[in-house]
Protein backbone atom coordinates (compact mmCIF):
# COMPACT_ATOMS: atom_id res chain seq x y z
CA UNK A 1 0.00 0.00 0.00
CA UNK A 2 2.85 2.51 -0.91
CA UNK A 3 2.38 4.36 -4.04
CA UNK A 4 5.64 4.84 -5.35
CA UNK A 5 7.41 8.06 -7.21
CA UNK A 6 6.46 8.84 -10.55
CA UNK A 7 2.67 8.01 -10.50
CA UNK A 8 1.42 11.14 -8.53
CA UNK A 9 1.09 14.36 -9.94
CA UNK A 10 3.56 17.43 -8.27
CA UNK A 11 -0.19 18.96 -7.31
CA UNK A 12 -1.19 15.88 -4.89
CA UNK A 13 2.90 15.34 -3.74
CA UNK A 14 2.93 18.86 -3.04
CA UNK A 15 -0.17 18.63 -0.59
CA UNK A 16 0.78 15.66 0.90
CA UNK A 17 3.80 17.32 1.71
CA UNK A 18 1.40 19.85 3.31
CA UNK A 19 -0.87 17.82 5.06
CA UNK A 20 1.99 15.33 6.75
CA UNK A 21 3.75 19.12 8.03
CA UNK A 22 0.40 19.98 9.66
CA UNK A 23 -0.37 16.82 11.17
CA UNK A 24 3.56 16.20 12.53
CA UNK A 25 2.94 19.51 13.83
CA UNK A 26 -0.03 18.74 15.89
CA UNK A 27 1.15 15.44 16.66
CA UNK A 28 4.01 16.94 18.18
CA UNK A 29 2.77 19.45 19.83
CA UNK A 30 0.17 16.78 21.69
CA UNK A 31 3.77 15.33 22.48
CA UNK A 32 4.82 18.76 24.12
CA UNK A 33 2.40 19.17 26.49
CA UNK A 34 3.54 15.86 28.00
CA UNK A 35 5.23 16.46 31.82
CA UNK A 36 8.96 15.26 30.05
CA UNK A 37 8.53 14.29 26.15
CA UNK A 38 12.00 13.53 26.16
CA UNK A 39 11.17 10.24 28.35
CA UNK A 40 8.69 8.57 25.62
CA UNK A 41 11.54 9.44 22.95
CA UNK A 42 13.53 6.23 23.21
CA UNK A 43 10.55 4.03 23.56
CA UNK A 44 9.21 5.63 20.77
CA UNK A 45 12.28 5.05 18.80
CA UNK A 46 12.82 1.58 19.70
CA UNK A 47 8.72 0.78 18.53
CA UNK A 48 9.07 2.22 15.76
CA UNK A 49 12.38 0.15 14.67
CA UNK A 50 10.54 -2.79 15.95
CA UNK A 51 7.48 -2.12 13.95
CA UNK A 52 9.86 -1.87 10.95
CA UNK A 53 10.89 -5.09 11.53
CA UNK A 54 7.71 -6.40 12.80
CA UNK A 55 5.97 -5.23 9.49
CA UNK A 56 8.89 -7.83 7.62
CA UNK A 57 6.87 -11.13 9.46
CA UNK A 58 4.67 -12.67 6.77
CA UNK A 59 1.74 -14.59 7.37
CA UNK A 60 0.65 -17.29 4.95
CA UNK A 61 -2.69 -16.44 3.02
CA UNK A 62 -2.53 -19.22 0.28
CA UNK A 63 -1.37 -18.88 -2.44
CA UNK A 64 0.46 -16.09 -1.70
CA UNK A 65 2.06 -14.18 1.76
CA UNK A 66 1.71 -10.75 3.17
CA UNK A 67 3.08 -8.39 5.45
CA UNK A 68 1.50 -7.21 8.08
CA UNK A 69 0.85 -3.16 7.78
CA UNK A 70 0.34 -2.44 11.50
CA UNK A 71 -0.52 1.16 11.52
CA UNK A 72 -3.40 0.06 13.68
CA UNK A 73 -1.22 -1.38 16.48
CA UNK A 74 0.94 1.13 16.37
CA UNK A 75 -1.65 4.24 16.88
CA UNK A 76 -2.96 1.88 19.70
CA UNK A 77 0.57 1.61 21.24
CA UNK A 78 2.09 5.25 20.52
CA UNK A 79 -0.74 7.35 20.34
CA UNK A 80 0.57 10.87 18.84
CA UNK A 81 4.45 9.22 18.33
CA UNK A 82 2.56 6.80 15.70
CA UNK A 83 2.43 9.79 12.86
CA UNK A 84 5.97 10.60 13.39
CA UNK A 85 7.25 7.20 13.31
CA UNK A 86 5.04 5.82 10.52
CA UNK A 87 7.22 8.99 8.66
CA UNK A 88 10.08 7.58 9.85
CA UNK A 89 9.58 4.47 9.13
CA UNK A 90 8.35 5.12 5.73
CA UNK A 91 11.17 7.10 5.15
CA UNK A 92 13.62 4.35 5.72
CA UNK A 93 11.43 2.10 3.45
CA UNK A 94 11.73 4.09 0.63
CA UNK A 95 15.36 4.61 1.03
CA UNK A 96 16.16 0.98 2.23
CA UNK A 97 13.94 -1.18 0.29
CA UNK A 98 12.46 1.26 -2.53
CA UNK A 99 8.94 1.04 -0.98
CA UNK A 100 6.92 3.91 -1.39
CA UNK A 101 9.13 7.02 -2.53
CA UNK A 102 10.97 10.70 -1.82
CA UNK A 103 8.28 12.25 -3.43
CA UNK A 104 5.20 10.77 -1.82
CA UNK A 105 6.42 10.35 1.23
CA UNK A 106 4.16 12.96 2.47
CA UNK A 107 1.26 10.99 0.68
CA UNK A 108 2.20 7.60 1.74
CA UNK A 109 2.84 9.46 5.59
CA UNK A 110 -1.29 10.59 5.25
CA UNK A 111 -2.32 7.11 3.94
CA UNK A 112 -0.87 5.19 6.90
CA UNK A 113 -0.82 7.78 9.50
CA UNK A 114 -4.09 10.00 9.54
CA UNK A 115 -5.62 6.39 10.09
CA UNK A 116 -3.24 5.27 13.23
CA UNK A 117 -4.32 8.33 15.24
CA UNK A 118 -7.85 7.64 14.42
CA UNK A 119 -6.99 3.97 15.87
CA UNK A 120 -5.41 5.38 18.53
CA UNK A 121 -8.61 7.67 19.91
CA UNK A 122 -10.60 4.04 19.03
CA UNK A 123 -8.46 2.03 21.24
CA UNK A 124 -8.71 4.20 23.90
CA UNK A 125 -12.37 4.21 24.21
CA UNK A 126 -11.50 0.82 26.01
CA UNK A 127 -11.06 2.50 29.24
CA UNK A 128 -14.66 3.99 28.86
CA UNK A 129 -16.80 2.95 32.13
CA UNK A 130 -15.45 0.48 34.29
CA UNK A 131 -11.47 0.70 33.10
CA UNK A 132 -10.07 -2.03 30.74
CA UNK A 133 -10.03 -5.47 30.53
CA UNK A 134 -8.41 -8.30 28.72
CA UNK A 135 -11.90 -8.52 26.56
CA UNK A 136 -12.50 -5.34 25.63
CA UNK A 137 -8.55 -4.25 24.89
CA UNK A 138 -8.93 -7.17 22.41
CA UNK A 139 -12.25 -6.00 21.35
CA UNK A 140 -11.10 -2.52 20.72
CA UNK A 141 -7.88 -3.62 19.63
CA UNK A 142 -9.46 -5.65 16.67
CA UNK A 143 -11.86 -2.51 15.96
CA UNK A 144 -8.44 -0.18 16.01
CA UNK A 145 -6.58 -2.43 13.31
CA UNK A 146 -9.79 -2.95 11.22
CA UNK A 147 -10.53 0.57 10.82
CA UNK A 148 -6.66 1.51 10.13
CA UNK A 149 -6.24 -0.72 7.78
CA UNK A 150 -9.41 -0.41 6.05
CA UNK A 151 -9.09 3.48 6.01
CA UNK A 152 -5.77 3.55 5.03
CA UNK A 153 -6.89 0.66 1.93
CA UNK A 154 -9.41 3.16 0.85
CA UNK A 155 -7.41 6.34 0.53
CA UNK A 156 -4.90 4.32 -0.98
CA UNK A 157 -7.27 3.21 -3.52
CA UNK A 158 -8.89 6.46 -4.08
CA UNK A 159 -5.78 8.70 -4.22
CA UNK A 160 -4.23 6.02 -6.58
CA UNK A 161 -7.29 5.56 -9.38
CA UNK A 162 -8.40 9.41 -9.20
CA UNK A 163 -4.49 10.08 -10.39
CA UNK A 164 -3.00 8.09 -12.67
CA UNK A 165 -2.09 10.31 -15.59
CA UNK A 166 -4.01 8.19 -17.81
CA UNK A 167 -7.94 8.32 -18.53
CA UNK A 168 -9.30 4.64 -17.45
CA UNK A 169 -13.09 4.34 -18.51
CA UNK A 170 -15.58 4.52 -15.52
CA UNK A 171 -16.31 0.53 -15.93
CA UNK A 172 -13.03 -0.30 -15.47
CA UNK A 173 -12.48 2.18 -13.06
CA UNK A 174 -15.09 1.07 -10.67
CA UNK A 175 -14.03 -2.81 -11.34
CA UNK A 176 -10.50 -2.17 -10.20
CA UNK A 177 -11.61 -0.36 -7.20
CA UNK A 178 -13.59 -3.18 -6.22
CA UNK A 179 -11.32 -5.82 -7.23
CA UNK A 180 -8.52 -4.25 -4.86
CA UNK A 181 -10.98 -3.15 -2.36
CA UNK A 182 -12.19 -7.30 -1.93
CA UNK A 183 -8.26 -8.66 -2.58
CA UNK A 184 -7.60 -6.29 0.79
CA UNK A 185 -10.71 -7.60 3.06
CA UNK A 186 -8.68 -10.50 4.40
CA UNK A 187 -5.42 -8.47 5.11
CA UNK A 188 -8.44 -6.08 6.94
CA UNK A 189 -9.47 -8.71 8.95
CA UNK A 190 -5.46 -10.44 9.55
CA UNK A 191 -4.13 -6.99 10.76
CA UNK A 192 -7.59 -6.49 13.37
CA UNK A 193 -6.84 -10.11 14.80
CA UNK A 194 -3.10 -9.57 15.19
CA UNK A 195 -3.83 -5.70 16.44
CA UNK A 196 -6.28 -7.49 19.00
CA UNK A 197 -3.98 -10.72 19.90
CA UNK A 198 -1.09 -8.49 20.81
CA UNK A 199 -2.58 -6.09 22.53
CA UNK A 200 -3.97 -8.63 24.60
CA UNK A 201 -0.52 -10.63 24.58
CA UNK A 202 1.47 -6.90 25.63
CA UNK A 203 -1.08 -6.67 28.47
CA UNK A 204 -1.13 -9.74 29.80
CA UNK A 205 2.82 -9.73 30.02
CA UNK A 206 3.78 -5.70 29.90
CA UNK A 207 0.72 -4.04 31.20
CA UNK A 208 3.09 -1.12 31.76
CA UNK A 209 2.90 -0.52 27.97
CA UNK A 210 -0.56 0.42 27.24
CA UNK A 211 -0.73 2.82 30.70
CA UNK A 212 0.09 5.76 28.75
CA UNK A 213 -2.54 5.25 25.77
CA UNK B 1 20.79 -7.61 7.78
CA UNK B 2 22.96 -5.84 5.89
CA UNK B 3 21.44 -2.44 5.03
CA UNK B 4 24.41 -1.13 2.63
CA UNK B 5 23.20 2.61 2.89
CA UNK B 6 26.54 3.76 3.70
CA UNK B 7 28.65 1.57 1.19
CA UNK B 8 29.73 3.69 -1.36
CA UNK B 9 29.32 7.90 1.02
CA UNK B 10 33.58 7.58 1.31
CA UNK B 11 33.92 7.93 -2.00
CA UNK B 12 35.15 11.65 -3.66
CA UNK B 13 33.14 13.14 -6.37
CA UNK B 14 31.21 16.75 -6.18
CA UNK B 15 28.49 15.52 -4.94
CA UNK B 16 30.35 13.46 -2.07
CA UNK B 17 32.10 17.15 -1.18
CA UNK B 18 28.95 19.15 -1.40
CA UNK B 19 26.95 20.80 1.79
CA UNK B 20 24.46 17.68 2.69
CA UNK B 21 22.05 20.93 3.34
CA UNK B 22 22.26 22.19 0.38
CA UNK B 23 22.58 18.62 -1.27
CA UNK B 24 19.21 17.80 0.03
CA UNK B 25 17.39 21.14 -0.73
CA UNK B 26 19.10 20.68 -4.66
CA UNK B 27 18.03 17.41 -5.10
CA UNK B 28 14.45 17.17 -3.36
CA UNK B 29 13.94 20.22 -5.50
CA UNK B 30 14.62 18.33 -8.62
CA UNK B 31 12.92 15.15 -7.72
CA UNK B 32 9.63 17.30 -7.02
CA UNK B 33 10.56 19.35 -10.65
CA UNK B 34 10.93 15.62 -12.44
CA UNK B 35 7.26 14.74 -10.82
CA UNK B 36 5.62 17.60 -12.70
CA UNK B 37 6.71 16.92 -16.31
CA UNK B 38 4.62 15.10 -18.42
CA UNK B 39 5.91 15.87 -21.84
CA UNK B 40 7.69 12.83 -23.61
CA UNK B 41 10.47 15.46 -25.00
CA UNK B 42 11.44 16.53 -21.69
CA UNK B 43 11.00 12.86 -20.66
CA UNK B 44 14.26 12.59 -22.40
CA UNK B 45 16.00 15.62 -21.00
CA UNK B 46 15.28 14.18 -17.77
CA UNK B 47 16.99 10.84 -18.60
CA UNK B 48 19.93 12.47 -20.06
CA UNK B 49 20.36 14.85 -16.88
CA UNK B 50 19.69 12.05 -14.47
CA UNK B 51 22.41 10.06 -16.18
CA UNK B 52 24.58 12.75 -16.33
CA UNK B 53 24.65 13.69 -12.98
CA UNK B 54 25.09 9.46 -11.81
CA UNK B 55 28.21 9.55 -13.61
CA UNK B 56 29.31 12.59 -11.63
CA UNK B 57 28.33 11.28 -8.48
CA UNK B 58 31.06 8.35 -9.54
CA UNK B 59 28.77 5.83 -7.53
CA UNK B 60 28.89 2.33 -9.36
CA UNK B 61 26.25 1.04 -11.65
CA UNK B 62 25.88 -2.09 -9.35
CA UNK B 63 24.16 0.33 -7.13
CA UNK B 64 21.75 1.10 -8.80
CA UNK B 65 21.07 -2.73 -9.96
CA UNK B 66 21.17 -3.48 -6.08
CA UNK B 67 18.31 -0.54 -5.42
CA UNK B 68 16.09 -1.81 -8.53
CA UNK B 69 15.75 -5.36 -7.11
CA UNK B 70 13.21 -4.47 -4.86
CA UNK B 71 11.08 -2.57 -7.51
CA UNK B 72 7.82 -1.65 -6.38
CA UNK B 73 5.27 -4.79 -7.30
CA UNK B 74 2.57 -2.46 -7.27
CA UNK B 75 4.03 -0.64 -10.01
CA UNK B 76 4.67 -3.48 -11.72
CA UNK B 77 1.78 -3.94 -11.75
CA UNK B 78 0.54 -0.66 -13.22
CA UNK B 79 3.09 -0.90 -16.03
CA UNK B 80 1.79 -4.34 -16.92
CA UNK B 81 -2.16 -3.58 -17.30
CA UNK B 82 -2.12 0.28 -17.70
CA UNK B 83 -1.04 -0.51 -21.48
CA UNK B 84 -4.24 -2.75 -21.69
CA UNK B 85 -6.96 -0.76 -19.77
CA UNK B 86 -6.03 3.01 -20.43
CA UNK B 87 -7.31 4.89 -23.75
CA UNK B 88 -9.21 4.60 -27.03
CA UNK B 89 -6.79 4.13 -29.75
CA UNK B 90 -6.00 0.96 -29.92
CA UNK B 91 -2.35 0.14 -31.57
CA UNK B 92 -2.41 -3.37 -31.82
CA UNK B 93 -4.71 -6.64 -30.01
CA UNK B 94 -4.57 -9.82 -29.62
CA UNK B 95 -8.02 -11.48 -29.06
CA UNK B 96 -9.46 -9.34 -26.71
CA UNK B 97 -5.89 -7.93 -25.59
CA UNK B 98 -5.90 -4.73 -27.09
CA UNK B 99 -2.77 -2.58 -26.11
CA UNK B 100 -4.05 1.25 -26.01
CA UNK B 101 -1.47 4.11 -27.26
CA UNK B 102 -2.84 6.86 -24.54
CA UNK B 103 -2.17 3.74 -21.87
CA UNK B 104 1.28 2.81 -23.00
CA UNK B 105 2.20 6.99 -23.05
CA UNK B 106 0.79 6.81 -19.31
CA UNK B 107 3.35 4.29 -18.54
CA UNK B 108 6.63 5.34 -20.34
CA UNK B 109 5.33 8.56 -18.59
CA UNK B 110 5.70 6.46 -14.97
CA UNK B 111 8.25 4.22 -15.42
CA UNK B 112 10.78 6.69 -16.32
CA UNK B 113 9.89 9.47 -13.95
CA UNK B 114 9.95 6.61 -11.23
CA UNK B 115 13.65 5.62 -12.50
CA UNK B 116 14.83 8.54 -12.68
CA UNK B 117 13.23 10.25 -9.10
CA UNK B 118 14.80 6.44 -7.14
CA UNK B 119 17.97 7.13 -8.99
CA UNK B 120 18.18 11.51 -7.72
CA UNK B 121 17.36 10.12 -4.48
CA UNK B 122 20.12 7.09 -4.72
CA UNK B 123 22.39 10.16 -5.07
CA UNK B 124 21.64 12.11 -1.97
CA UNK B 125 21.10 8.85 -0.17
CA UNK B 126 24.38 7.49 -1.41
CA UNK B 127 26.89 10.35 -1.35
CA UNK B 128 26.28 10.87 2.08
CA UNK B 129 26.18 8.93 5.38
CA UNK B 130 21.91 8.63 6.42
CA UNK B 131 23.37 9.88 10.34
CA UNK B 132 24.60 13.26 8.43
CA UNK B 133 21.67 13.32 6.26
CA UNK B 134 19.44 13.39 9.35
CA UNK B 135 21.86 15.75 11.52
CA UNK B 136 21.40 17.74 7.79
CA UNK B 137 17.88 18.16 7.95
CA UNK B 138 18.06 19.16 11.76
CA UNK B 139 19.62 22.12 10.68
CA UNK B 140 17.51 22.78 8.49
CA UNK B 141 14.27 22.63 10.89
CA UNK B 142 12.83 19.45 11.39
CA UNK B 143 11.95 18.99 15.35
CA UNK B 144 14.33 17.64 17.61
CA UNK B 145 11.87 15.00 18.32
CA UNK B 146 11.48 13.31 14.65
CA UNK B 147 15.51 13.61 14.42
CA UNK B 148 16.20 11.86 17.86
CA UNK B 149 13.79 9.21 17.08
CA UNK B 150 15.01 8.83 12.95
CA UNK B 151 18.45 9.05 14.73
CA UNK B 152 17.82 6.18 17.78
CA UNK B 153 15.15 3.87 15.41
CA UNK B 154 17.98 3.71 12.97
CA UNK B 155 20.54 2.82 15.45
CA UNK B 156 18.67 0.17 16.36
CA UNK B 157 17.36 -1.33 13.47
CA UNK B 158 19.58 -3.61 13.05
CA UNK B 159 19.94 -5.17 16.20
CA UNK B 160 16.00 -5.78 16.41
CA UNK B 161 16.09 -7.15 12.91
CA UNK B 162 18.80 -9.63 14.32
CA UNK B 163 16.32 -10.47 17.53
CA UNK B 164 14.10 -11.06 15.16
CA UNK B 165 16.21 -13.73 12.77
CA UNK B 166 16.92 -15.62 16.41
CA UNK B 167 13.21 -15.49 17.25
CA UNK B 168 12.07 -17.07 14.11
CA UNK B 169 14.97 -19.57 14.10
CA UNK B 170 14.01 -20.82 17.43
CA UNK B 171 10.71 -20.81 16.50
CA UNK B 172 11.79 -23.69 14.03
CA UNK B 173 13.83 -25.50 16.15
CA UNK B 174 10.59 -25.91 18.03
CA UNK B 175 8.67 -27.39 14.95
CA UNK B 176 6.82 -24.07 13.56
CA UNK B 177 5.81 -24.16 10.61
CA UNK B 178 4.92 -20.53 8.43
CA UNK B 179 3.76 -22.34 5.01
CA UNK B 180 -0.14 -22.89 6.33
CA UNK B 181 -2.79 -20.43 7.21
CA UNK B 182 -4.09 -21.34 10.74
CA UNK B 183 -5.35 -19.78 13.45
CA UNK B 184 -3.03 -21.07 15.96
CA UNK B 185 -0.35 -20.17 13.32
CA UNK B 186 -1.74 -16.32 13.43
CA UNK B 187 -1.74 -16.29 17.08
CA UNK B 188 1.75 -17.79 17.49
CA UNK B 189 2.91 -14.99 14.55
CA UNK B 190 0.91 -12.20 17.01
CA UNK B 191 2.76 -13.36 19.90
CA UNK B 192 6.12 -13.12 18.27
CA UNK B 193 5.38 -9.52 16.91
CA UNK B 194 4.55 -8.45 20.88
CA UNK B 195 7.81 -10.71 22.35
CA UNK B 196 9.19 -8.28 19.97
CA UNK B 197 7.27 -4.98 20.87
CA UNK B 198 8.38 -5.96 24.40
CA UNK B 199 11.63 -6.98 24.16
CA UNK B 200 12.29 -3.68 22.24
CA UNK B 201 10.34 -1.75 25.27
CA UNK B 202 12.28 -2.77 27.70
CA UNK B 203 15.40 -2.41 26.33
CA UNK B 204 14.53 1.15 25.20
CA UNK B 205 14.11 1.83 29.14
CA UNK B 206 17.95 1.06 29.80
CA UNK B 207 18.58 3.08 26.82
CA UNK B 208 16.74 6.01 28.25
CA UNK B 209 18.72 5.83 31.59
CA UNK B 210 22.25 5.78 29.99
CA UNK B 211 20.85 8.54 27.93
CA UNK B 212 20.21 11.18 30.37
CA UNK B 213 23.33 9.59 32.19
CA UNK B 214 25.36 11.02 29.84
CA UNK B 215 23.29 14.42 29.86
CA UNK B 216 20.57 13.88 27.22
CA UNK B 217 18.22 16.89 27.35
CA UNK B 218 20.90 18.85 29.58
CA UNK B 219 23.75 20.09 27.07
CA UNK B 220 23.51 23.39 25.70
CA UNK B 221 22.79 23.00 21.74
CA UNK B 222 25.91 22.34 19.71
CA UNK B 223 27.03 24.56 17.17
CA UNK B 224 26.44 23.08 13.54
CA UNK B 225 29.47 20.73 11.84
CA UNK B 226 28.34 22.45 8.59
CA UNK B 227 29.93 24.54 6.92
CA UNK B 228 28.84 25.89 3.50
CA UNK B 229 31.42 27.48 0.86
CA UNK B 230 30.80 29.74 -2.47
CA UNK B 231 31.30 26.31 -4.38
CA UNK B 232 28.34 24.58 -2.29
CA UNK B 233 26.12 27.55 -3.09
CA UNK B 234 26.88 27.89 -6.66
CA UNK B 235 25.66 24.02 -7.15
CA UNK B 236 22.61 24.46 -5.74
CA UNK B 237 21.47 27.61 -7.68
CA UNK B 238 22.55 25.50 -10.89
CA UNK B 239 20.67 22.76 -9.79
CA UNK B 240 17.72 24.92 -9.02
CA UNK B 241 17.79 26.57 -12.63
CA UNK B 242 17.79 22.99 -13.84
CA UNK B 243 14.68 22.02 -11.95
CA UNK B 244 13.24 25.40 -13.07
CA UNK B 245 14.20 24.66 -16.69
CA UNK B 246 12.67 21.73 -16.63
CA UNK B 247 9.17 23.05 -15.31
CA UNK B 248 9.25 25.64 -17.57
CA UNK B 249 10.09 23.48 -20.76
CA UNK B 250 7.14 21.35 -20.09
CA UNK B 251 4.50 24.18 -19.94
CA UNK B 252 5.85 25.71 -22.85
CA UNK B 253 5.79 22.24 -25.10
CA UNK B 254 2.42 21.83 -23.74
CA UNK B 255 2.32 19.68 -20.30
CA UNK B 256 0.74 16.63 -21.72
CA UNK B 257 1.56 13.42 -22.58
CA UNK B 258 -0.95 13.57 -25.94
CA UNK B 259 0.98 16.57 -27.35
CA UNK B 260 3.16 14.43 -29.58
CA UNK B 261 -0.05 13.00 -30.67
CA UNK B 262 -1.58 15.81 -31.98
Amino acid sequence: MHIPDGILPLSVTGSGYAATALTTWYSIRKIRQKEDPRQDIPKASLLTAAFFVASWIHIPVPPTSVHLVLNGLLGALLGYYAFPAILIGLFFQAIMFGHGGLTTLGVNAMIMGLPALIAHHIFRLRKWRNGDSQRKTGAFGFLSGVVATGISVAMFVIILLTNLPAEINVVSERAAIYALAIAHIPVIFIEGTVTALVTMFIRKVRSGILDGV
Amino acid sequence: MNLGIDEYTDLDSPFHRWDPRYKIIGLITLVFAFSFIRDLRMLLAVAIATITIYGISRLPAGYIVKRFRYPSFFLLAIVLSLPFLSGEHVLMSIGPIALRQEGLLATILIATRFSCILIVGMILLGTTPLLTNIKAVRTLGIPDIMADMALLAFRYLQEIGRDLRNMQTSMRLRGFKERRFSPRGLKTLAWLSGSLLIYSYERSESIYKAMVLRGYGQAPPRQSEFQANKKDALILVAIILTAAGFIIGDLMLGHSTSTLLQ
